[in-house]
């Protein structure tokens, strides 16, 4: 019979070989002042998103950083996808341009204020009202190719950009555009914070909700050091990718966070409740052999409740296009740690403390011996 | 140590009464109709969500702005004003029917929590027009300028009289507000001086002081101003009776109706910031949708797919079962409605990758008992009773979690969570009473009586010698 408790130490070697580069990663990310480690989208830390496509093919993103820093965008962070569509990050949140009351929004020319009361029209004479140069300056209608939007802001810093962009000789007209976001500091600041608070509320709930239904603080926390180690695997692997791919964390990441903490103590569970079953079942057994046997008896099991996810989420990863992409991935490794630390680190903990718990019952039970001895 | 065997509350007692096994089938089957007739494209019922349009509401399914495009934008109210949750109402409610006014299909006006409220309008045409309608404060002030510094119609003041587009001197007192308009009378026009214009009358009281006001300041300025800013500043050349009269600032026909809408439905309690705005084109959320829907489909063959290869006859049971779990999940969208959004459908994905699990726990124990020399009737039931726990257990953990990221999470994320937990909640339901029926049914025939059914080898299993003894004794099933 295999021996998972008896090679606990191993596994939580292997554990500790990806927990140890991710929290060093992790750590990097306010060290380096955001530079390293962990890299957030604008959902965090506020900014604004422009995704253009030139007609030219061979448009370079470089040639978009030159145009964009003479405009006085700070660092500007260009990506081009496979569909030719450059993705502009910017940290600046005030290029869109702000709303403007109507009444306001054309330079009025008219030199006398008008109004008037239905009651003396004739009082109001209506010289100004011909000046409204209210017609705004549309875009040439150019065919467009289908699934192509092309919506450039004509007001604003944005527009100045846009502009400049379409008139530098190495990237000329803008065909089409895509998403526009623009994130205020205030949501971004929020956002971390929230991420932060669902997350440990969510481990709490879990911790209390084994706690209560195994009647018994160890089951509750070692469950929940098999969460702790899988958020942590997850966080770490994406500060990793983030220092070394650029792979951003967006709002999405705290939903796949969650999703992970909820299913990863499936497993746990499983084996928990075959402990308990067994525990009554072969009492007198030595607990570590209870705990082994139990593991093995619903091994099976948990590979194939896994299996079945990891399924469904590699069709994603691989068919679902790249919005959702690392959201997918973050559940994919979160579900496959959850696996792994179900079955070979909640279980040997479990048996560590038990153990921990006997020596020290057996050491209070000899001391009291010798005490009445005396 | 104290040992608990402590049970959740088991679905075993309660369906294993005579009554309710003959009725489950029956029941299963009548919502599973229901279920496809609410999943047919353009059929009607009530939407749950809103129960008083009827039964004859027609259904849809309900697409996130990501995967239709439109606008998102968020609003605050800026944390000094502590708005109270009815201010946030009013706010709302302003904000909404501000925007139904553009014609805008389908839009979401939500608040979230204490002092923000999220606009989703799809299919917009025009965004900027509507961020410049959405978030105006929309108060109307008409402000008497002085006669001693503005001076008259008659006789210029020292100070010009502010022109359009100005602010105007905040120590200057309004006199009337646009809270004591009658909206029934707010109406944008085209004068026949040829010029837009914008009616508008007092209401009650307010319509005879501001005629008896007009009366007093013959001669006089005075300012319309909206959000502190003069729409016009016209003099008062006689007594306006009635208290109606008309706004004329170099309006065009978009402008005099968006101020027209804005004094309709009143001011806003406080000014609010525009926090979060984001278009997405119609186009690409389509192709989003496209992708997702395949990926999604072809995740969800290679289950079915494996449960039919690992499990055999139980993995049949448990594929039809998921077929069904997707049929209810679906309309259960439809009906509430759920708007689905990308990572929504992901999560819908998902929950057909973890509503498989609990019959894979159920399988995984018949197995067990089969081995452990349970005949395949008993085996079935002991496998359906002893892995409800674990089962339980596990899909309250993914309850906690969704309900968590459901009550304190962001709109975005909410829908997610709201896919999950009818996901998990349906996994429960289609596992312990439509896996358990269809395989209740089908252990009792003659075919089902072969191992490799099962997945066991022939010296495991001991349905057929009992099953067949016990047949041909003419003894019921122990």
């Amino acid at each position: 019979m295999f021996d998972i408790i008896g090679k606990r130490l191993w596994f939580f070697l292997f554990s500790g070989l990806i927990l140890v580069p991710g929290l060093i990663f992790i750590v990097l990310t306010p060290l380096s002042n955001g530079k390293q480690g962990l890299q957030f989208s604008v959902d965090y830390t506020g900014g604004t998103v422009w995704e253009i496509k030139f007609v030219n093919p061979d448009a370079d993103g470089a040639d978009v950083a030159r145009v964009l820093t003479e405009y006085g965008i700070v660092e500007p962070e260009i990506s081009k996808d496979t569909a030719g569509y450059f993705k502009i990050r910017m940290k600046e949140t005030n290029l869109m341009p702000p709303p403007t009351l109507p009444p306001t929004a054309g330079p009025s020319s008219s030199a006398s204020p008008e109004a008037s009361s239905s009651a003396n029209p004739e009082a109001s004479a209506s010289a100004a009202a011909s000046a409204s140069p209210s017609a705004e300056a549309t875009p040439a209608p150019t065919p467009l190719p289908s699934g192509c939007v092309r919506r450039i802001p004509d007001v604003g810093k944005l527009a100045d950009i846009a502009v400049a962009l379409q008139a530098d000789p190495n990237l000329g007209p803008i065909e089409c555009t895509r998403e526009q976001t623009t994130v205020g500091p205030v949501v971004s600041g929020e956002m971390i914070q929230q991420t932060i608070l669902l997350i440990f509320a969510g481990s709490i709930g879990i911790l209390i909700w084994i706690g209560i239904r195994f009647r018994s603080i160890k089951f509750g926390a070692t469950a929940l050091a098999a969460l702790i180690h899988d958020v942590i695997v997850v966080v770490g692997i994406f500060a990793i990718l983030g220092t070394l791919f650029r792979v951003q964390i967006d709002s999405l990441f705290v939903t796949a966070m969650l999703t992970v903490i909820g299913f990863s103590v499936h497993d746990t569970i499983v084996v928990f409740d075959r402990i308990r079953e067994n525990k009554t079942r072969h009492a007198g057994e030595p607990f570590d052999q209870i705990v082994n046997h139990s593991i093995l008896q619903t091994f099976g099991r948990s590979i194939n409740t896994s299996f079945t996810v990891v399924l469904t989420l590699t069709a994603l990863l691989l068919f679902a296009g790249a919005s959702i992409q690392y959201f997918v991935l973050a559940l994919l490794i979160g579900i496959v740690s959850g696996t792994y630390s179900s079955i070979f680190n909640a279980s040997p903990l479990l048996v560590i403390w038990q153990l921990w718990e006997d020596r020290r019952r057996a050491r209070e039970l000899a001391l009291a011996r010798a005490s009445r001895r005396r | 140590m104290a040992q608990w065997r402590n049970h959740a509350p088991s679905p075993a007692t309660l369906l294993s009464s005579r009554l309710v096994r003959r009725l489950l089938p029956l029941l299963i089957l009548v919502l599973g109709a229901f279920a496809i007739y609410i999943d047919l494209p353009g059929s009607r019922f009530m939407v749950l969500s809103n129960p008083d349009t009827g039964f004859t509401q027609p259904l849809e399914t309900k697409l996130g702005l990501d995967l239709k495009g439109g606008l998102q934008i968020k609003y605050m109210v800026p944390s000094q004003y502590s708005p109270s949750s009815e201010d946030m109402e009013v706010i709302r409610t302003i904000m909404e029917n501000r925007i139904n006014t553009t014609g805008a299909g389908e839009i979401v006006v939500q608040t979230v929590g204490s002092n923000q409220i999220q606009v989703e309008v799809p299919d917009v045409k025009d965004p900027d027009a509507v961020r410049q309608l959405v978030r105006q404060t929309g108060t109307l002030e008409f402000v008497l300028l002085p006669p001693e510094t503005y001076g008259t119609s008659q006789a210029a003041g020292s100070v010009a009289v502010p022109q359009k587009g100005e602010k105007i001197d905040p120590s200057l007192e309004a006199q009337f507000t646009g809270a004591e308009l009658d909206a029934g009378k707010v109406l944008a026009r085209y004068d026949t001086t040829y010029q837009w214009v914008v009616d508008f009358g007092f209401k009650g009281d307010a319509a005879t002081r501001f005629s008896d006001w007009t009366g007093e300041h013959i001669d006089d300025f005075f300012a319309i101003v909206l959000d502190g800013k003069v729409v016009s500043a016209p003099s008062i050349n006689a007594k306006i009776e009635g208290g109606s009269g008309f706004i004329y600032g170099n309006f065009d026909a978009s402008s005099a109706k968006e101020l027209a809408t804005i004094l309709r439905y009143g001011a806003l309690p406080y000014p609010v910031e525009e926090l979060d705005v984001r278009e997405i084109p119609a186009t690409l959320g389509q192709s989003f949708l496209n992708q997702t829907l395949f990926a999604g489909g072809v995740g969800i063959l290679l289950v079915m797919l494996f449960m039919l290869i690992y499990y055999r006859l139980p993995g049949v049971v448990a594929d039809l079962a998921l077929v069904y779990y997707g049929l209810v999940v679906l309309a259960i969208f439809r009906i509430i409605p759920v708007t689905l959004t990308l990572a929504g459908i992901a999560g819908f994905v998902l929950s057909v990758g973890m509503a498989v699990d609990a019959n894979i726990l159920i399988f995984e124990r018949t197995k067990e008992e089969l081995r452990a020399g349970k005949t395949l009737i008993a085996a079935t039931e002991a496998g359906f009773n002893r892995a409800w726990n674990s089962i339980f257990d596990s899909n309250v953990s993914s309850m906690i979690t969704a309900a968590i990221l459901y009550f304190f999470g962001s709109p975005t994320v909410r829908g997610f969570a709201l896919v999950l937990m009818i996901g998990v909640a349906m996994s429960m339901f289609s596992a312990i009473t439509v896996s358990r029926t269809m395989l209740r049914g089908i252990v009792q025939q003659r075919f089902a009586e072969r191992a490799w059914l099962f997945g066991v080898s022939n010296e495991e299993f001991q349905a057929r010698a009992l099953q067949g003894r016990y047949r041909r004794e003419g003894r019921r099933h122990v």
